[in-house]
């Protein structure tokens, strides 16, 4: 185990970066999550302990709750490729997304149904998390946000990117800002015709539609993407299909963000539901990356050379026409690769992103009869899937396969090295992954080792 | 203490500081007060040592500033984390002495996170290279001890660095935040060290002088329409608009029950899993049905066979439900409430045990109707308020029974023409002399509940993906489809053959705000609808005999569709008024 620290020398090339940037960018990747958390946020560099599993639960399951699911991940662990802890939480909240805060002390773990915010306690005990707190007022502290998604950590807070509103269940929303502690701070709603607030709609959409939420603090931006309202996501996926009305409810842009002033400044049309959003790591890569869900294509969010935010379409992802569904993407820390899912046929692509405005296709290879998320470990050797989309956009019958696995790139090939069948072990739908290390928090000086060493 | 430190941020601040000074084109930071810095919580109180050894508080050196607060350890060699916020607060130092007046206004904090070696003739020697401009403040505290419940409320994440012997190395890793606080001693901004710039620091302080002398910061709360009172929807029951009859109320009705019936009607509680009020599937800026979806779904997404009707108007209805398998509003309350598939309560009395634990509820019912909640006055708050919603005085009416000769436009004139004629339409969607309801209060075959039922499943389904229409493979779409729903309307509550894919008679009023259409919601549009009729429906065994090939012509169907457009109520046309809710 590893953890990179921030002992570090500022070599020639982060000085130029620096100094053409103004902002410190030196900590640049030493700072970062595993390849797609917030740059604010120690990393795990070497080997991860655990994956913890935000899962949902699902009817005729074991306790049918939706739980956090810890499992034993490294390859010298005596329980490696075992359920080494499962916490129900009470409920199917339709658990979602989860994120550390930027000391990696708490996950926070979200439910886009009942709108409640699980906060975990992953320090101090690292394999076996417990609850520390639940957020239950969300709607009603936020100003009638609905479906609380990406949990972002910012410094000393959280961003909560919401993905519909309590008036309507449609796709109008917002971001609700905590502090680390789970006290509300603020409420910024997304830009809409009806009030761009300040931002610029620079083609034909300004929906207000929300789902994930990225920084570049080094450049001041922010960025937000574009799914659909609760009444879409909670819908039966077939019946959503086949019906007209619900298939025009789906976001169709991606907004920059003023980070510093949590103010939005540009709309751009990104037609057909972009979700992931993931930023480069060099310190002069200013560009993110997402991918469209409906219209599968991966686009370029990039600084042109006037300096100013643009966004491109600037690959496809299979054959549009079948409906491939591009779900969770994780890019490498190098900025060579970009993992893309597609949840209908159950394939993992990478591309090489190495030139961002031509991503080409490498390799792919078939991880079930669905796939959603993807996560790699920092070295981009280990790649963990996951099965479930959502509750009810889960494939039915005998490709309702429910799955954690973990795959070793060689740079050429992924290679299966276990998998756990979920409803086997009476789990539930496997969702987001996360991971965990002792090496965290081993030495780490809390307050109360200081009251210990007088 | 060990030279490198200081020497750190020596070099850090000179190489920095025309960095800082040199803001490329593309790195835009917000002017200040320009935007707002909400409270995000309490600044901490703590006990410090001061470098003549002088015991103060935090809040002591909090009080009359604005603080910038940040923690190093002097013997720091990392020079991405203390030094670089020594430097930071250094070339905040040097920015402002151009600047009396904000400067005035500001206190730096430096406090070590090691008092073990960082004793205040320490802490004295290392901020000795720094005094001269701003209030800066170089602390320690007694011991570790008195350090440690600072270090906790700050959240300051530091690990103390240990050689292969265990031996503590006198050197941290930590990831440093610095802290903006206010005069009220609340903590407005913190930064990573890893991505702090003076400029921004600075921007922050301005902000803040400025608030103090202007509005306080508000964060952004959804705005909505205001809502008629209580005392209004009362009016409107007693006194229906133009063009609609008096209502018969099954049951004593005031103010108090409508408006506790419209807190029940918006309250998410009374779902099992309080997601989901009656207003979720009615929503008011949706002409209280959903604009958005063909049928509903309920309660953990599950779905629902049929369209939600609008409630405009609902008062008038015998029948309730698109079945008709309810005749009073107050008990139809109960069917969605206890429906697994809508607000899937698992009985009428955890609803009733639910609502009297609710603090907010406590003697409204007793208020209302002299007595606690019940399963009857619940039912009748619900029915109160959605009675209340009427909506009519629309253009129609007021050309019709107000005598308002240009009310409607000629093309709605002949189109009313058609509709009470050739079209046939006034067979089931009543208008009398005095009033128009539009509806028969009658269920009818079209056709459409046969077609759902009865058709072949297609090959392909043509759908929007992203504004494209994409026609998909079938076997696609059924990969994550649920088994379909059959529906077979009134049949389902009378079990006789002849009921088969009858459904309710909707009203028209406010037709235009209440797409989708039919049961189901399949049709998405007005000229839609009158395609439908216009083609006889479709054909199947039961077909109501009112439902014939119309032959209208292209503007036969535009004037009916004017006609029908004219039918939106005063009180839910304009945008800005008063809303009907």
């Amino acid at each position: 185990m590893k953890i990179k620290r921030l002992k570090r020398v500022l070599n020639k090339q982060k000085w130029m970066g620096f100094l053409g940037g103004a902002l410190l960018v030196a900590t640049g990747l030493a700072h970062a999550d595993e390849t797609c958390q917030s740059p604010y946020m120690a990393k795990i560099t070497g080997q991860e302990d655990f994956v913890y599993v935000w899962t949902l639960g699902m009817k005729g399951v074991g306790d049918e709750q939706d739980k956090l699911v810890t499992v034993a991940v490294n390859p010298s662990a005596k329980n490696f490729g075992q359920v080494v802890n499962s916490l129900s939480v009470g409920g199917r909240n339709e658990a979602h997304h989860s994120g550390f805060t930027d000391d990696r002390k708490y996950l926070w773990a979200a439910g886009l149904d009942t709108n409640k915010i699980f906060i975990f306690d992953v320090h101090t005990h690292p394999g076996k998390p417990t609850l520390s707190k639940v957020i239950d007022d969300f709607v009603e502290k936020s100003g009638g946000v609905v479906g609380p998604h990406t949990t972002y950590a910012l410094a000393g807070r959280m961003m909560v990117s919401g993905l519909s509103n309590k008036t309507d269940h449609g796709g109008r929303t917002a971001l609700v800002e905590y502090s680390n502690a789970g006290d509300y701070i603020a409420t910024h709603w997304m830009p809409t015709d009806a009030n761009l607030r300040g931002a610029l709609k620079s083609g034909q959409h300004a929906d207000g539609y929300g789902y994930d939420v990225r920084a570049l603090p080094r450049l001041n931006a922010m960025f937000t993407s574009s799914f659909t309202g609760w009444s879409n996501y909670m819908m039966d996926f077939g019946k959503m299909l086949k019906d007209s009305e619900a298939m025009k409810r789906f976001g169709n842009t991606v907004v920059q963000w003023d980070l510093h002033a949590r103010q939005p400044r540009k709309v751009f049309d990104v037609p057909g539901a972009p979700l992931e959003l993931r930023c480069a790591w060099g310190v002069n890569h200013n560009y993110c990356f997402t991918s469209t869900a409906l219209t599968s294509k991966i686009w370029l969010i990039y600084l042109d050379k006037q300096g100013e935010w643009q966004a491109k379409a600037v690959a496809d992802i299979g054959d549009p026409s079948k409906v491939p569904l591009p779900v969770d993407i994780s890019i490498q820390q190098d900025d060579g690769l970009l993992w893309v899912n597609t949840f209908m046929d159950g394939t993992t692509r990478a591309f090489d992103i190495s030139d961002p405005f031509n991503p080409k296709q490498i390799y792919q290879k078939k991880i079930g009869a669905q796939v959603n998320m993807v996560s790699s470990s920092w070295d981009g050797k280990r790649l963990y899937y996951t099965s479930s989309l959502l509750a009810n956009w889960d494939k039915k019958g005998k490709d309702n396969e429910q799955f954690f696995k973990l795959y070793n790139w060689d740079g050429k090939d992924l290679k299966q090295q276990f998998a756990i069948d979920f409803i086997q072990q009476k789990l539930g739908r496997p969702h987001q992954m996360r991971f965990g290390a002792y090496a965290l928090y081993q030495t780490q000086l809390s307050a109360n080792d200081f009251l210990e060493i007088k | 203490m060990k030279k490198h430190s200081l020497f750190c941020v020596v070099v850090l601040f000179f190489k920095l500081s025309q960095a800082w000074a040199e803001q490329p084109v593309y790195l835009k930071l917000p002017e200040a007060a320009s935007y707002q810095l909400p409270v995000i919580s309490a600044a901490a109180n703590g006990d410090v040592l001061t470098t003549e050894h002088q015991k103060l508080t935090l809040h002591e050196l909090m009080a009359d500033k604005i603080v910038l607060l940040s923690f190093i350890y002097s013997t720091c060699s990392d020079v991405m984390g203390c030094p670089l916020a020594t430097a930071v607060f250094q070339q905040i130092n040097r920015q402002l002495l151009q600047e009396p007046v904000v400067a005035d206004h500001l206190r730096l904090l430096t406090l070590s996170f090691n008092p073990k070696h960082d004793t205040p003739e320490l802490m004295k020697k290392y901020g000795g290279s720094f005094m001269g401009g701003l209030d800066w403040r170089f602390l320690t505290t007694a011991s570790e001890h008195q350090l440690a419940p600072i270090m906790r409320h700050y959240q300051q994440n530091v690990q103390k660095v240990y050689d292969q012997e265990g031996r503590f190395t006198g050197t941290f890793s930590h990831l440093l935040r610095v802290y903006l606080i206010d005069k009220q001693k609340n903590i407005r901004n913190i930064y990573s060290v890893s991505f702090i710039n003076p400029n921004t620091l600075i921007s922050d302080v301005k902000t803040l002088i400025q608030e103090i002398s202007s509005d306080s910061v508000q964060t952004s709360v959804e705005q909505s329409a205001p809502q008629m009172s209580a005392a209004q929807l009362l009016k409107n029951i007693k006194q229906p608009p133009l063009g609609l009859p008096i209502v018969e109320i099954g049951f004593p009705i005031n103010a108090a029950k409508i408006e506790l019936g419209r807190k029940l009607f918006f309250d998410r509680r009374l779902s099992f899993n309080n997601t989901f009020s009656c207003a979720t599937c009615h929503i008011p800026e949706q002409g209280f049905t959903n604009n958005e979806m063909r049928a509903a779904v309920g309660i953990e997404g599950l779905s629902i066979r049929r369209n939600s009707p609008t409630l405009y108007n609902v008062a008038y209805a015998k029948l309730l439900f698109h079945d008709g398998r309810e005749n009073s509003l107050a008990q139809q309350t109960w069917g969605p409430l206890l429906a697994q598939n809508e607000m899937g309560n698992p009985s009428i009395g955890h609803v009733l045990d639910k609502v009297t634990r609710i603090v907010d509820y406590q003697g409204l019912f007793e208020k209302s109707f002299g007595e606690p909640v019940n399963m009857i006055n619940l039912g009748e708050a619900l029915s109160a308020y959605q009675q209340a919603l009427l909506s009519a005085d629309s253009d129609f009416d007021r050309w019709y029974y107000g005598g308002e000769k240009d009310a409607i436009s000629e093309s709605a004139k002949r189109g009313f023409e058609l509709f009470r004629g050739r079209a046939g339409c006034v067979a089931c969607h009543h208008a009398e002399k005095e009033y128009a309801l539009f509806m028969d209060n009658q269920l009818h075959n079209t056709g459409m509940g046969y077609l759902n039922s009865m058709q072949i499943a297609p090959d392909t389904i043509k759908i929007d993906l992203g504004g494209k229409i994409v026609e998909v493979a079938g076997e696609i779409v059924q990969s994550v489809a649920e088994p379909p729903l059959n529906d077979l309307g009134r049949y389902e509550i009378t079990q006789q053959p002849r009921d088969r894919w009858k459904y309710k008679t909707p009203t028209l009023r406010n037709i235009s705000l209440t797409a989708p259409y039919m049961h189901d919601g399949s049709l998405s549009s007005l000229e839609e609808v009158i395609d439908f009729y216009n083609q006889g429906g479709v054909g199947n065994e039961n077909l109501d005999s009112l439902i014939q090939p119309l032959g209208l012509s292209k503007d036969d169907k535009l004037d009916l569709l004017d006609f029908l457009q004219s039918l939106t109520g005063s009180n839910v046309k304009g945008k800005n008024q008063t809303m009907l809710r």
